[in-house]
């Protein structure tokens, strides 16, 4: 960065001044790294504004939902529950979307994410702060466990190629990539839980038991563990076929690279062959489904903690969609959002790491 | 051949159609070879005939029958006699001229039907109080008011074999071996509706919706795609943009905010709304064929001829990657389906129809889920949507190995 300062402009009388200024940002732009943040930065802002007005033009808003609330549970008229509602809320159903928008650009830039709007004085910061660990600790260990195992499947099954093991090994992974993973969740839930009783449903929701006290005991972690085991179950199934078929297919195709058969005829150990040669060149393309498969998981969390009622950040954003709580809902849509462009991020930096070719081409 | 159909041009470039008729003379000859595929063609086939023809063979039941909720998959009408005239009456013949208590099976209703609606036997009928009155009906039949009773299996089976503690309440009763009307297959949903029914009928909406959206995602995906990479430029920087914009935004979240917004009333603008969120993975991977493709002389030559965007896309490019764009419509149809069942078993999309999702929806929201008694409400549509996934990417898989020798596993 340090050759980037502008020393030279400096020295020579610059007529334009603004012309430098552009010259260097163009300069500045050229850079990879500054040039990938870039455009991550500005997705996310796109991301942000497209999902700010969307959430708006819902029907139905946080003060409508607390209205029919009121008035179907406490049998309030219209009027009484209005006001109660605009009193409880901090939030003007009237005022305009885009005043709204700046005045929300406004305390985000600030890292101000604001308050809940069905919830005064909770702030959505502390809302996702809650929620979100659990999400990503099971959704985490989910992908953690699937990628590991489907990887070291798939690769048995590219060098059992056409043998038993690989027929039955793509068999189950086709049929497990298949089926929806809140499906695998019902099936679990109620042919393990509820007829053959294997779990207690019951004693499994949330993400800890009510008795316990938080803390990091050994007792708490296997508590907890017990409570993520259906969700990160769920998570395996339903992506652990992909893995497979993608790592199989992937190494097969570098098992038939000329390098690796040089490798052999080079005399070099299988083990070595396996790692250097064919495991790093086969799991590149893994990357980058893993990247992807991290927004989609997280997406799909929704269902899965709902039907499991693991207080994650899916089962709040539905809680939020629900009750029409912008700023939480907003809050999350952003949580998510960077998560997933840091996730694309980190796939492009580890990538450029593992393959010394997109190094070059990309600081090019 | 003969001279004069001889027509040079179509020999260079296969039309579109060509190349897909082309592609379905080999499917067969594959097929043989991959049993995995064949398994998930002839899955689908089935689908297709369950979905076309089902909904005319088994009409919907819409009956409530309060005194046959959530029976065992299985359960049929049974007829019960006191046990002195078990010889008696061993069928509906025997019946003739006498009495039959019958529940009503309109649930609820202090009327019951006559019999004849559903053992079409001219029998006198005595009229009894329904729901819940099956120990009311059995006591008259040992009081010896009617002749015989007839009962779903379950409901006799509750009251007649002895509970644990070795006592029946009607010693004097038994169910004679005359079984009656068609077994409930799949056993009665929580209003004593047949579940078979709403299995066969619950598929028709949801195949349709996902074979349009994936169809749509499809069409976008190539069309997008084609010109991004045939045009490139400022149409290449917008597509691309849009779609990594589309797959930054958490898909399933946005659904649900979508699905909310547009208040989803007919199933064509659910396939729509899914369909605008699924093509971005598919455009990006059909771009990167098409620009490998354009290097292709036979591309050069034609873009040369200036033969215009909508040929070449058409003639050369989309028949050498209809077989790519044919599995991935597959894969599309599949994600289409879990998009749109994940809607409604979360209740965001508004029932209009008794697909196997709204089953799944009513699953989880009558807490029947949580029931042993009830599991077949919700394992039914749960294995009929996971069955038909299952056919979709058994064959799309068997495609996939058909057209990449690379994969192929027979030798």
């Amino acid at each position: 960065m340090a050759t980037h300062t502008p020393t030279a402009p400096a020295l020579e009388a610059a007529p334009v001044p603004s012309f430098h200024l552009l010259d260097y940002l163009r300069r500045f732009y050229a850079n990879y790294t500054v040039r990938t943040i870039f455009k991550a930065l500005v997705t996310i802002w796109a991301v942000i504004t497209f999902t700010f007005f969307l959430i708006r033009l819902m029907p139905g808003n946080p003060v409508e939902v607390y209205v029919d609330f009121l008035m179907n549970q406490q049998n309030m008229t219209y009027d009484e529950a209005y006001s109660r509602a605009a009193s409880q809320f901090r939030f003007d159903p009237d005022a305009s979307p885009v005043t709204q928008y700046v005045e929300y650009m406004g305390h985000l830039l600030q890292g101000d994410l604001g308050e809940s709007i069905t919830s005064s004085g909770t702030r959505v910061i502390d809302q996702i702060a809650r929620f979100l660990p659990w999400t990503i600790f099971s959704v985490g260990l989910g992908l953690l466990i699937s990628f590991t195992l489907g990887a070291t499947l798939g690769t048995i099954m590219a060098y059992k190629r056409n043998t038993f093991i690989d027929h039955t090994l793509s068999l189950i992974s086709s049929i497990l990539s298949a089926v929806p993973n809140y499906i695998w969740g019902l099936m679990i839930l109620i042919i393990f839980g509820v007829q053959l009783r294997w779990f207690n449903v019951g004693e499994l929701r949330g993400t800890y038991s009510p008795t316990m006290t938080p803390g990091f005991t050994l007792e708490f972690l296997g508590d907890v563990l017990k409570h993520a085991m259906l969700p990160v179950l769920v998570y395996v199934t339903g992506s652990i076929g992909g893995w497979m078929l993608n790592m199989r297919n992937s190494t097969i195709g570098t098992l038939g690279e000329d390098y690796v058969g040089v490798a052999r005829a080079r005399g070099l150990t299988s083990s070595r062959i396996l790692l250097a040669y064919v495991g790093r060149n086969a799991s590149l393309p893994m990357f980058t489904l893993l990247a992807i498969n991290i927004g989609f998981i997280i997406g799909g969390s929704v269902i899965i903690e709902e039907l499991f009622v693991y207080k994650g950040i899916g089962s709040f954003l539905y809680w939020s969609i629900s009750q029409r709580d912008y700023t939480s809902m907003q809050g999350v849509f952003l949580i998510i959002t960077i998560s997933v462009v840091v996730s694309n991020l980190m796939a492009d930096l580890l990538y450029s790491r593992l393959d010394p070719r997109v190094r070059v081409s990309g600081e090019k | 051949m003969t001279a004069t159909t001889y027509e040079p041009t179509r020999q260079r470039s296969p039309h579109f159609f060509d190349s897909l008729f082309a592609s379905l003379g080999i499917f067969g000859l594959a097929l043989r070879r991959n049993r995995a595929g064949m398994v998930g063609f002839i899955g689908l086939m089935i689908y297709a005939v369950w979905v076309l023809i089902g909904p005319y063979l088994v009409p919907f039941d819409d009956q409530v029958r309060l005194d046959q909720i959530a029976s065992p998959p299985g359960s049929r009408l049974v007829m019960i006699t006191r046990v002195e005239d078990v010889s008696r009456y061993t069928s509906l013949d025997d019946l003739n001229g006498q009495t039959v208590g019958v529940l009503d099976r309109s649930g609820g209703e202090t009327m019951v039907e006559p019999y004849e609606d559903s053992g079409a036997l001219e029998v006198e009928t005595e009229r009894f109080s329904s729901g819940r009155g099956v120990p009311a009906l059995l006591d008259q039949l040992a009081e010896g008011d009617v002749d015989a009773v007839v009962l779903f299996s379950d409901a006799a089976k509750r009251y007649l074999t002895p509970s644990s503690s070795g006592e029946n309440d009607y010693p004097g009763l038994v169910v004679s071996n005359a079984e009656l009307g068609r077994p409930y297959i799949l056993g009665t949903d929580t209003q004593g509706r047949d579940i078979l029914s709403h299995i066969v009928h619950g598929g028709t909406t949801l195949i349709t919706t996902a074979l349009v959206a994936g169809l749509m995602s499809t069409l976008i995906a190539v069309v997008l795609g084609a010109m991004a990479a045939l045009v490139g430029g400022m149409v290449d920087t917008i597509v691309t943009a849009i779609a990594n914009l589309v797959l930054t935004i958490p898909s399933f979240p946005l659904l649900i905010v979508l699905a909310a917004l547009i208040q989803l009333n007919n199933p064509l603008m659910l396939a729509l709304l899914i369909a605008l969120l699924s093509w971005p993975v598919l455009m990006r991977a059909i771009r990167s064929q098409v620009l490998s493709l354009r290097e292709r002389d036979y591309v050069e030559a034609a873009f040369a001829l200036d033969l215009g965007l909508r040929h070449i896309i058409l003639r050369e490019i989309l028949p050498n990657m209809m077989s790519f764009v044919a599995i991935n419509f597959i894969f599309a149809v599949t994600r289409a389906m879990y998009d749109q069942v994940g809607l409604i078993f979360l209740g965001m999309v508004p029932i209009n129809d008794y697909t196997w999702g709204v089953m799944l929806y009513f699953g989880r929201s009558r807490g029947t889920l949580f029931s042993p008694d009830s599991a077949s409400m919700v394992l039914s549509p749960v294995i009929a949507i996971a069955l038909f996934q299952v056919s979709m990417v058994l064959f799309a898989r068997s495609l996939e190995e058909m057209f990449d020798p690379r994969l192929r596993t027979a030798k």
